[in-house]
């Protein structure tokens, strides 16, 4: 018997992780708890233990993937596992079957919760964009094609300027998704497509003038005839009373049917927004502010007596019910069975992927607090352009950066700091430090420099909790140091600076730096900082303005020193000065405590005996 | 003061109170309103279960003639009415005494009478003893099924022409009768009345009895069940009928007929059966009917009114029992607030000829229509080991199949049993199981189930039992 060992859950919202080692190979024993694999999440490494034993089968990935979790990594030959397959009597496949029910409706939940979370941050990101959207009329064609064409657009107009088009063949389309840009006189007005399915044929192109009523496009349907698709004609599979009926006498039967109720006015819009409102529709999305056809409720046996099981997604009903229940449509899974069969882990596969992409189209292309991002410009009408996918890194140090820079109003102090001193003491003492493993740098003396800070000023050791008009002072010293690594910017927080001498400082700022260059560093040793320094002094440069670590409020960056001509009694003499650049939040921190701060920091460092005085 | 419950059902056949008693189980207060004493519907009380009852009696009157091939003769059977009568109306009570009793061991407040809607939130309620009361309710679920189809101007009122009910109430066994309709409750009735001794004649307008199912399978129960029939005629329709006291006169119009006119001792008209949808109120409400009378009502069943549901016969085709239950398990399930809709893979459909003719998912004829693409394998029961011990080599059973993904997407089969049989084909279709997986599941030897898992072996041309030279 095989035996799958698939990549486990890291942690909450992580679906998926860079493959940096692979460490099995084919043939190789593994036994439980053995480390396999090395992976690289958001900013940590995680060394994979294996959760079973055997002989390695195949693997299924390699160094560079992108692993998701649940995927099957590996397989192991493993002859002692035939009982687990196969429940020896009734009562332990009913227990299986019972303990497995209840655990769905659990798991259900919670995937529908966390589903609903981002779709909450979703609607409410959505909402700024006000632009009309106008459902495209759809017309069936014989064997499930079906035309989209532009639909109505308002009085008197009848064309429109084709500003983009957002599929081309072969795309899946889904209900509601976006498919056309286009603009007439009055507005920009993005079509929404009406159904589902795989995209035909594009029939316009951007830069195009498109008419009301032309066809755009054609649409291989896959599931549910279109509620625009023709008249009921539905016949399901049982058919003999109804064709039996049909064949005696289509006449008699219209008459006996009678008409005084198909008379009666039919209110559909009311009907179906009333029915909308009370249906408890929990999977669907909700507040679509969408100009819906109201010809007809969205209804009805011709459209649901369905039971042509080539229509029907290849899953078992349990599946199928796991799926509504989490309100994802089992149609768009795909299945990792024999004849594509979707199993439960496949839906959850997908619904994870579904709420990553939700999350990414919330976080990614918008600029902090919900600017949407421009279009790219088409660059290779410039030239050759090489189109690489961003590391998990520079990914969410984009989001985490763009997310700082739009809701933290950005002061930056600028102030020089003579080390003259500090320098002859650092060449001192530095052998000290060697001794013990680490590096009396300047940074390391900064850590414990801005502790003391910290400790005078504690505005600068807080965060600011807009949701509750509330400032939340840290009664902790935890210093992050931005350090440059091959896969970017790291930035390890060396904890409770107060509470350490810069001797240990200077060995654990050794070690964390050594760590991050080598992808050691843990979550947590990137987690919990309350003020950050960056360092680019090594590299050179005399000032720069630092991003705020949010929710940080205050960093501080430090260049390269330099002697300058200083006046002192009367006379110039040269000085190794120290330029710092200390970025705040202004929100919780005035221009007069900015300038405060950074003169402390700046006499500290000259006068290090204050530092013992004052911090 | 009107009373309240929290869910009222209109109809206590098999889709009524499958509803109630899941409702129930899921702790509503619930109503169950119908015209019989105990719960069934025509299922229980004019359909399904009497016309199995005395089925099974045609197939052992059958089965005594059948013998003589074998070396045994039976003399012909003495037949008495009347038990056989009180036996079928035995199993009757025994089955809705039984429903009478879970209902009311699970609490459900059962009311036999007439139920019309006043308002979407009221019924008023005609009890069988006179009282009249109002009933508020939350929900409610309309299940009142079907009525036989009746055809005004042929209808006469002569006690010599009967409906599906007056055939199976049994009064007598007449000399001669003829079936209008070759649907599957003219064949069933037919059967019955042909082993019990009538000359049956059946009409059918179309080309082929059981208009809708495929061909090749229809073919075979033709063939069974003409000789046992005193005539078939198909392409014929029933231009007139007249009472002349000694009978009924019936006028045929179809080609080849070699009698325009005959005359029967009792016409039974099974023509179909048409939704109940009537004369209970839905016109206080919103609820909407289409145009073949069925009751409106989207995938999980709600109507335009969103606190009523309808469910079986009245809310759409197929007219079937267990599809009744399957849809009223559904809207109890949206009652009660979960997501769920009725969006089944396979409908098995069953006719209890001999041989029975059974079928669920996709077949072939839809197939055709649709524009699908499958394969189809057939394993005849000529090479099954099971079917020759029971002398009946006739059946057939037939598997569709997507051709790309191997997935199976509907069953056939005719011949005995072929109703018990199609059960493993609905799961198959359900669980979306390839051809291998029922090719690679035992089944056990000798059975007629066998033929299942070698007519898979059949789609990859490996049939033990079928030589098939490679080509």
């Amino acid at each position: 018997m095989a035996k799958e060992f698939t990549l486990p859950e890291l942690g909450e919202n992580i679906t998926s992780a860079d493959v940096l080692q692979v460490l099995i190979k084919p043939g190789d024993m593994v036994s439980i708890d053995q480390v396999v694999m090395e992976i690289e999440t958001d900013k940590a490494t995680i060394e994979v233990p294996s959760q079973i034993s055997g002989v390695v089968k195949e693997v299924n990935i390699k160094a560079g993937d992108k692993a998701k979790i649940g995927q099957v990594i590996f397989t192991v030959e493993d002859s002692s596992s035939n009982k687990e397959e196969v429940p020896s009597d009734g009562t332990s496949s009913k227990q299986k079957a019972s303990s497995q029910s209840q655990g769905l409706s659990a798991e259900a939940k919670e995937m529908i919760i966390s589903r609903e979370e981002v779709k909450k941050e979703a609607n409410i990101a959505e909402k700024p964009k006000a632009e009309a959207e106008i459902l495209p009329k759809t017309e069936a064609k014989q064997g499930g094609i079906i035309e989209v064409k532009l639909p109505e657009l308002g009085e008197n107009i009848l064309k429109a300027d084709v500003l983009q088009v957002k599929v081309s063949p072969g795309d899946m389309v889904k209900k509601d998704q976006i498919i056309l840009e286009i603009e007439t006189d009055k507005a920009t007005i993005e079509v929404p497509s009406e159904v589902s399915g795989t995209v035909k044929e594009v029939f316009v192109k951007a830069g195009q003038t498109a008419s009301v009523g032309q066809v755009i496009f054609t649409v291989a349907q896959e599931e549910e005839s279109s509620s625009a698709a023709g008249e009921p004609a539905a016949q399901p599979t049982g058919k003999t009373d109804a064709s039996t009926l049909e064949a005696i006498d289509k006449s008699i039967i219209d008459k006996m049917t009678s008409p005084e109720k198909e008379e009666k006015v039919v209110k559909p819009e009311e009907i179906s927004e009333q029915k909308q409102a009370e249906t408890p529709e929990r999977g669907k999305e909700t507040s679509k502010e969408k100009l819906v056809t109201p010809e007809k409720p969205k209804l009805y046996i011709e459209e649901r007596a369905q039971t042509d099981p080539s229509k029907i997604a290849p899953a078992a009903p349990t599946v199928r019910r796991f799926a509504r229940e989490i309100g994802i449509d089992i149609n768009e899974v795909p299945g990792s069975g024999p004849g594509g069969r979707i199993s439960i882990s496949d839906v959850k596969a997908y619904s994870r992927e579904v709420s990553k992409k939700q999350k990414q189209a919330l976080e990614a292309p918008r600029v902090g607090a919900g600017v949407p991002a421009e279009q790219l410009p088409d660059f290779s009408k410039w030239g050759e352009v090489e189109k690489r996918d961003m590391s998990n890194v520079r990914r969410k140090t984009a989001e985490h950066l763009s997310y700082a820079w739009a809701t933290v109003p950005h002061v930056t102090q600028f102030g020089k700091a003579d080390i003259t001193e500090l320098e002859n003491l650092r060449k001192n003492y530095g052998k000290r430090a060697e001794a013990e493993g680490g590096k009396l740098t300047v940074t390391a003396i900064l850590l414990k420099v801005v502790a003391s800070a910290l400790k005078t000023f504690p505005q600068f050791n807080s965060s600011v909790d807009m949701q509750n008009n509330a400032v939340l002072y840290k009664k902790f010293y935890n210093v992050g140091v931005a350090v440059d690594t091959d896969r970017g910017l790291l930035v390890p927080v060396i904890k409770n600076v107060d509470k350490k001498n810069i001797i240990e400082l200077s060995i654990e700022l050794n070690k964390m730096a050594e760590k991050a260059r080598n992808k050691k560093l843990s979550l947590e040793e990137m987690q919990g900082g309350t003020f950050t320094i960056t360092n680019l002094g090594g590299i050179g440069g005399t000032y720069f303005s630092p991003i705020v670590n949010s929710p940080e409020v205050a960093i501080l960056g430090v260049s390269r020193s330099q002697f300058e001509p200083v006046y002192i009694d009367g006379e110039f003499k040269p000085r190794l000065m120290l330029p710092l650049s200390l970025s705040y939040d202004h929100r919780i921190i005035d221009g007069a405590d900015g300038a405060r701060f950074l003169k402390w920091i700046i006499d500290a460092i000259e006068q290090p005996f204050l530092m013992a005085l004052e911090g | 003061m009107a009373n309240k419950t929290q869910l009222a059902l209109i109809g206590g056949g098999p889709g009524g109170y499958a509803a109630a008693f899941l409702a129930a189980d899921l702790g509503m207060q619930v109503t169950l309103i119908d015209l019989e004493k105990n719960p069934g519907g025509v299922c229980l009380y004019r359909g399904c279960i009497p016309s199995k009852a005395l089925l099974h009696v045609a197939k052992l009157i059958n089965e005594t003639e059948e013998s003589s091939k074998w070396g045994i003769e039976f003399s012909r059977p003495k037949i008495d009415l009347d038990k056989l009568r009180s036996w079928k109306e035995s199993v009757v009570n025994k089955m809705t005494g039984g429903l009478g009793i879970l209902s009311k061991q699970r609490k459900i407040t059962y009311i036999q009478g007439r139920a019309t809607f006043l308002n979407p939130k009221t019924l008023r309620i005609e009890k069988m003893d006179g009282a009249v009361e109002e009933l508020s309710f939350d929900n409610a679920i309309i299940a009142t099924g079907s009525l036989p189809t009746q055809i005004p101007s042929l209808m006469l009122n002569s006690p010599r022409v009967i409906d599906s009910t007056g055939a199976l109430a049994l009064n007598d066994i007449p000399k001669n009768m003829l079936v209008v309709g070759g649907g599957y409750i003219g064949l069933e009735l037919g059967s019955v009345y042909s082993s019990l001794g009538t000359e049956v004649s059946v009409v059918e307008m179309t080309p082929g009895l059981l208009p809708g199912a495929d061909r090749d399978m229809v073919n075979i129960l033709t063939k069974s069940i003409s000789p046992k029939m005193k005539q078939v005629l198909l392409s014929t329709k029933v231009v007139k009928m007249e009472d002349i006291g000694s009978g009924i006169k019936v006028t045929f119009d179809g080609e080849n007929l070699e009698q325009k006119e005959q005359i029967f001792e009792k016409v039974l008209v099974s023509i179909g059966r048409t939704p109940n949808a009537k004369g209970f109120g839905i016109e206080n409400t919103a609820v909407q009917v289409d145009k073949r009378g069925f009751i409106k009502v989207n995938s999980r069943l709600q109507t335009d009114e969103p606190n009523i549901y309808a469910i079986g016969d009245v809310a759409g085709n197929p007219m079937l029992a267990h599809k009744a239950s399957a849809e009223g398990k559904v809207a109890v399930e949206n009652i009660a607030g979960h997501n769920v809709e009725f969006k089944p893979a396979a409908i098995p459909a069953v006719i209890f000829t001999d041989p029975e003719v059974a079928w669920c998912g996709l077949t072939e004829n839809e197939a055709r229509d649709k524009n699908i693409e499958v394969k189809v394998a057939r394993f005849p029961w000529a090479a099954s080991g099971r079917a020759t011990t029971l002398d009946r080599n006739d059946g057939v059973t037939k598997l569709l199949m997507d051709p790309k993904t191997e997935r199976i997407l509907g069953m056939g089969i005719v011949g005995p049993g072929a109703g018990e049989l199609i059960s493993e084909g609905v799961l198959a279709v359900e669980m979306a199981a390839v051809a291998k997986d029922l090719a690679l599941s035992i089944h056990p030897h000798p059975t007629l189930s066998e033929t299942v898992m070698e007519t898979a072996e059949v789609f990859f041309g490996q049939s033990t039992h079928i030589y098939r030279p490679k080509r």
